[in-house]
Formats: C-alpha cells, structure tokens, sequence
C-alpha cells in the first residue's frame, strides 16, 4: 500500500517523529525501527482518515488565494482571511496553508 | 468533534504501536521499548493538548500501567526521565558493593570530556558533583544520577570484580585517592588528560588557581572539608580538577562557533589554553619567551587540524564568519515567517480553476485551525486569487 509522509506534519505526526527522534538520540531505538514506525504511521492515519472519519469542511476565503503551487503532484495553497465551516462550528483564520497530495496515487497501487 | 479527534488519534497510536510489535520483537528492542515509544508519543501529544489523559485511561486501560509511571516523569526534560528509570532498575547493588561504586560516578565525569557535547554537560555538571562528595563520605547509598550513562554503569558493576581493565588508570588512581594515600601526581595526571591536549603541567595549577569558577568550587571546598578532614587537601584538588575541565569545555563548545577564524591565527596558542576567553588575557601574562617556546612544538606535534590552512589567511576568515551568521539569520526568520500555524494536510481528488476561482475537492484531511484539530473526510475549497 502506497502511502504519503504527509500526515507526519500533523500535531499527532509531529508528536510521533519528536518521540522518535528522542529515542534514536539517546540510543534507545535503532534508526531503522524508527522509520518503521514511520511509515507503519503513515499507513494507519491514511486508513483512520478514510474509514473513521465522515466529517465535511468547506473552506472559503473571503481575502485571496495568496499563493498556490503545484509540485511533485503536490498542490499547496496559502490562503488569506479563510473560513472553515463544518457542521459544529466556523474557524476564521487570518492565514492558512493548505497542502495536498493528489488522492489517484493511492488509489493506483 | 474534539472528543472524536482524540479518539481516532487514540486509535492511530493503537494501531501503529501494535503492527510494529513483531518487528520491535524480532528486532531485540523488546515490548519495553515499544511501551515507552507509546507512551512518550501519548504524553508528547498530551501536552499538545490533542488527547486528554482521561480518554486515554478509559480507552486503554491496557496500558494504564505503563502510562503512569513514564508520564510523570516525561513532562520534563529527557535526563530526568532516564534518571528514576536507572535508579528503580539499579538500587540495591550500591549497596552491597560501595567500593566498586567508586568509578561509577567517574564515568559520568570522564565522558563527556572528550565528547565536550554542551547539552550534555549542563545537565550532568552538578549531578556528578554530589555523588562524588557522597562517596567520599563513604559509598553512600546513592550514587546519585549518572545521568545518560546507567547502562555503561550497571554492566561495569556486575564484570567489575572479574575484569578490572576496563580503565585501568582511572580507576586505580580513584580508589588510592580514596584511600587517603599520597597521590597527588595521580590527580594531576587526571586533569591534564581530561584537560584533552593541555600536555604541560605548569598550566595545571595557573587554571585552578584562575578562579572561574567561584561557586561551585567554594561550595565543593566546604563540603569535603567538613566531611573529611585529613583527605580534603586530595579530594579538594581532585574535584578542581574536574570542575575546571568541565566549565572549560562548556566555554569552549560555547565560544569556538563564534570565532573559529580568529582562532585560526593564533590557533597553535589556543589548543595550548584550551580556554579562549581567558587565552586572550593571559596572553599579556606570562613572558613572550614561553610562548615562542610553546607555540613551536605545537604545530609539529599535533595539526591535525584544517586550521592551518585558515591560519594563512588572516584576514577573509573573519568576513566569511560575519557572511555565516548573516545567512543563518536570514534563513531562520524565512523559515518562521512563512510557516502559517494553520496547516491543513489532505489529499486532492480535483483543483480546478475558472480565470481567477480556484475550487478543489479535499479529501482525509487533518487541519490544524487555531489550535485545535480537525479531522476531515471531505472539504470543498473556494478560493479567488
């Protein structure tokens, strides 16, 4: 199963890596463990997004898209002045990157 | 939505921890490894404030256990969490063995002199000091924290009484100075080496006696005096020793970034000190004839160095340093300005654009919005550039 690194971003992704960092340091893990970890990571946030989650968003921005580029079939926007709006609540934030790798390269393998 | 959020995270954890069992097993790194991995992730993302300690209790009582203990203990900093680990794991052997204890707090001392790693000598600096005037008084009971070091300690205590050569030097010359003999030579012999490429014994008693360290030897001097009042004069040396080469390779690690080119010039002079801020004023200090004297063997003993070539030049070192730190600077402050706090990681099914609208169809995505995630199965975004 193909699998983006992308979602090591995350809070939870971040959290993960730092941990794993520490541990490598300070000679607990080995590096190649830690890389396991990694993309066995990247595999079951993949999965937990596709089936646990049903939420929608709809992002809106009243300002302008600031920047947007698409690269190595990634698309990155920077949006200014957004509004994410669910079914619970409504964010306003004042500058907001959106990253996004293209849905079709997991779904081919 | 923030409870769900937490419990798919709770999830995601759940889910990695266990599909890496196996290879964690066949790996040697063992289930404890794995337990500690997962609960300094979930404490990591505690403090992040993502997942709640009370969802994760009634989620995974399974691991309750290991939670606790290691939670507590990781809110600070790595060191700390090492230190308890080592002492429930190791307490009784001190205990029985209170003379083999005598090198134990030496590693600690000993290693990060050649390593002179700065965030490892901070935190070890005081810890080793206790343990060492503790000894003295006898082997106590507590070895204190040899902080990163309890593995390298526990093994040297079991193959202790079978092979002694592990440091033959150190060792030998520690107990003796226990003892109370006279061995001073052995002391000094201590420092130079970990003084690391000061080869001169005149320069052993001009750095103690500098004075660069007022606190912490005025303290280490009151306590060995009233403890032990026949052996204060060699514990007291020994502890200066250590002292000083400790601070010093804490100044050194902190200086040598910020002048390395200027240092190139008189470069042979400064492994000699070792001591850069004080090298400068104690250039005036001793006669000019010892430094030609010093500085001549130096470069024929020991260039290992690419300084050297540095020192030829004398005057674009100093500019290339400036344009260094100039550049650092500009790329940290590019790297934090971009860096929006809001973040929103997700896969694209579709962008299209219709002249300056941009729409696009998002999907599984985690948003980080005003500190708070938002997991997502489909957004939808309109945007105008």
């Amino acid at each position: 199963m193909a699998t983006f690194e992308l979602y090591r971003r995350s809070t939870i992704g971040m959290c993960l890596t730092e941990t794993l960092d520490e541990m490598v340091s300070n000679g607990t893990l080995n590096p190649e463990l830690a890389i396991q970890v990694l993309v066995q990571f990247d595999k079951s946030m993949t999965e937990a997004l596709e089936n646990q989650v049903k939420s929608k968003v709809s992002i809106k921005s009243q300002g302008h898209l600031h920047t947007y580029r698409f690269c190595d079939n990634v698309w990155t926007f920077i949006l200014q002045d957004a509004t994410f709006k669910n079914e619970e609540s409504q964010e306003n934030v004042g500058r907001v990157k959106i990253v996004a790798c293209d849905s079709k390269l997991l779904a081919q393998t | 939505m923030a409870g769900s959020v937490s419990s798919v995270y709770l999830q995601v954890i759940e889910d990695v921890i266990n599909k890496v069992r196996d290879e964690f097993i066949n790996s040697g790194a063992g289930e404890i490894v794995l337990g500690e991995l997962q609960a300094l992730w979930e404490a990591r993302m505690m403090q992040c404030g993502v997942i709640s300690p009370n969802m994760e209790r009634a989620l995974l009582p399974k691991q309750a256990g290991l939670i606790t203990p290691v939670h507590d203990l990781n809110v600070p900093p790595v060191e700390e969490y090492e230190t308890p680990t080592a002492e429930m794991l190791f307490p009784p052997t001190p205990l029985q063995t209170p003379l083999p204890q005598t090198p134990l707090p030496q590693t600690p001392i000993q290693t990060p002199l050649p390593g002179t790693d700065q965030i490892y000598n901070i935190p070890t600096g005081p810890s080793d000091y206790a343990p060492v005037s503790d000894i003295r008084n006898g082997g106590d009971v507590k070895p204190g924290r040899p902080t990163p070091y309890m593995p390298p300690p526990s093994s040297w205590m079991n193959q202790r009484p079978l092979g002694v050569d592990v440091n033959v030097a150190y060792v030998e010359g520690r107990e003796e100075v226990d003892r109370g003999a006279p061995h001073q030579p052995m002391t000094q012999d201590f420092f130079m080496m970990s003084a690391g490429k000061r080869k001169r014994d005149d320069y052993a008693p001009h750095m103690t006696s500098g004075g660069f360290m007022p606190q912490q030897d005025g303290s280490g001097d009151m306590e060995i005096e009233f403890v032990l009042p026949k052996e204060s004069q060699l514990s007291s040396i020994g502890n200066w020793g250590i002292i000083t080469t400790d601070a010093q390779s804490k100044v050194v690690t902190r200086e040598t970034p910020l002048l390395p080119q200027q240092d190139g010039v008189h470069d042979e002079y400064d492994d000699l000190f070792h001591y850069q801020g004080v090298a400068n004023e104690d250039y005036n200090t001793p006669t000019p004839a010892e430094h030609v004297d010093l500085r001549a063997p130096t470069p024929l003993v020991s260039t290992p160095k690419p300084a050297k070539n540095e020192a030829a030049e004398d005057e674009e070192p100093p500019l290339n340093e400036d344009d260094d730190e100039d550049d650092l600077d500009d790329f940290d402050q590019g790297e934090e300005e971009p860096n929006t706090q809001h973040l929103v990681l997700a896969q694209f099914d579709k962008v299209t654009r219709t002249k300056s609208r941009w729409k696009c169809t998002l999907k599984d995505g985690i948003m980080h919005i005003n500190n708070r995630d938002i997991l997502f199965n489909k957004a939808n975004g309109e945007f105008d550039f």
